[in-house]
């Protein structure tokens, strides 16, 4: 049973390190076209090697900081803590956090508008096709 | 890059949205038939790592890990190719990021 856990996991690593080779290329075409220069393939593919690698850095941090904070769901302040390292990421990621969170509160307005709306409208019997529209996925 | 083979998510909603803009026709690339979406991605990658079985990854916590990722790679490339342009060179080879990849891991 083991070894059928193991080839499953290789398996799941493949597909992720092709996707995330898939999207270095991408990137590096980006970066190419800006800076009038070519990536070897050699190059792209240590990229993709590098941030597939750093994954596991980051993954074990997040999850080290997460525990420490006597949670087990990684939230987005685990992340700003993990770029703490130079100032200019610091402060890209917390205003994409800022971002993020502000976006989230107009959603969630939207929704009390629509679902309070929907209430006054709506027979007593109905009441519970709106406490369903109040179920949020994973967000925060 | 758009023949490839399907099975790659990407890391983000807004790299796709920016590639969308040079695509002829534009909207929803083939990905969306994918097994793996963007964000799954990101989700999967970290919890490969994860010791314990039940560390879980908020949905914002995703994208701005995606973000993050994205920077890393941008990051790699710009620094590599400044590199290989301060040699006065037009491509850009594994020494370049051999020489960037130090104060790369220190940086993030």
């Amino acid at each position: 049973m083991a070894a059928a856990g193991d080839g499953e996991r290789l398996l799941l690593t493949q597909r992720l390190k092709a996707a995330v080779h898939y999207t270095v290329g991408c990137l590096c075409q980006e970066v190419e076209e800006d800076k009038d220069i070519g990536f070897s393939k050699q190059s792209i593919a240590a990229i993709s090697e590098i941030t597939f690698r750093q994954c596991e850095t980051f993954a074990r941090d997040l999850e080290m900081f997460a525990r420490h904070a006597k949670r087990s769901t990684i939230n987005t302040e685990d992340v700003k803590l993990l770029a703490r390292r130079s100032s200019s990421l610091l402060k890209y990621i917390t205003q994409k956090s800022d971002e993020l969170a502000s976006s989230n509160l107009e959603q969630k307005e939207k929704k009390k508008k629509k679902s309070s709306a929907a209430k006054g409208e709506r027979t007593p019997g109905e009441k519970e096709a709106a406490v369903t529209e109040n179920e949020d996925s994973n967000m925060s | 890059m758009e023949e490839r083979d399907g099975r790659a998510g990407g890391f983000r909603k807004v790299r796709r949205s920016r590639e969308g803009g040079s695509v002829p026709g534009g909207g929803v690339r083939a990905c969306s038939s994918l097994p793996l979406s963007a964000q799954d991605t990101v989700d999967r990658l970290l919890r490969l790592h994860f010791r314990d079985g039940r560390t879980r990854v908020n949905g914002d916590a995703q994208l701005l890990m995606a973000e993050m990722l994205n920077v890393f790679v941008r990051e790699a490339a710009a620094r590599a190719a400044r590199q290989a342009q301060t040699e006065d060179l037009e491509k850009v080879d594994i020494e370049h990021l051999e020489k960037v990849l130090p104060q790369l891991l220190l940086d993030f």
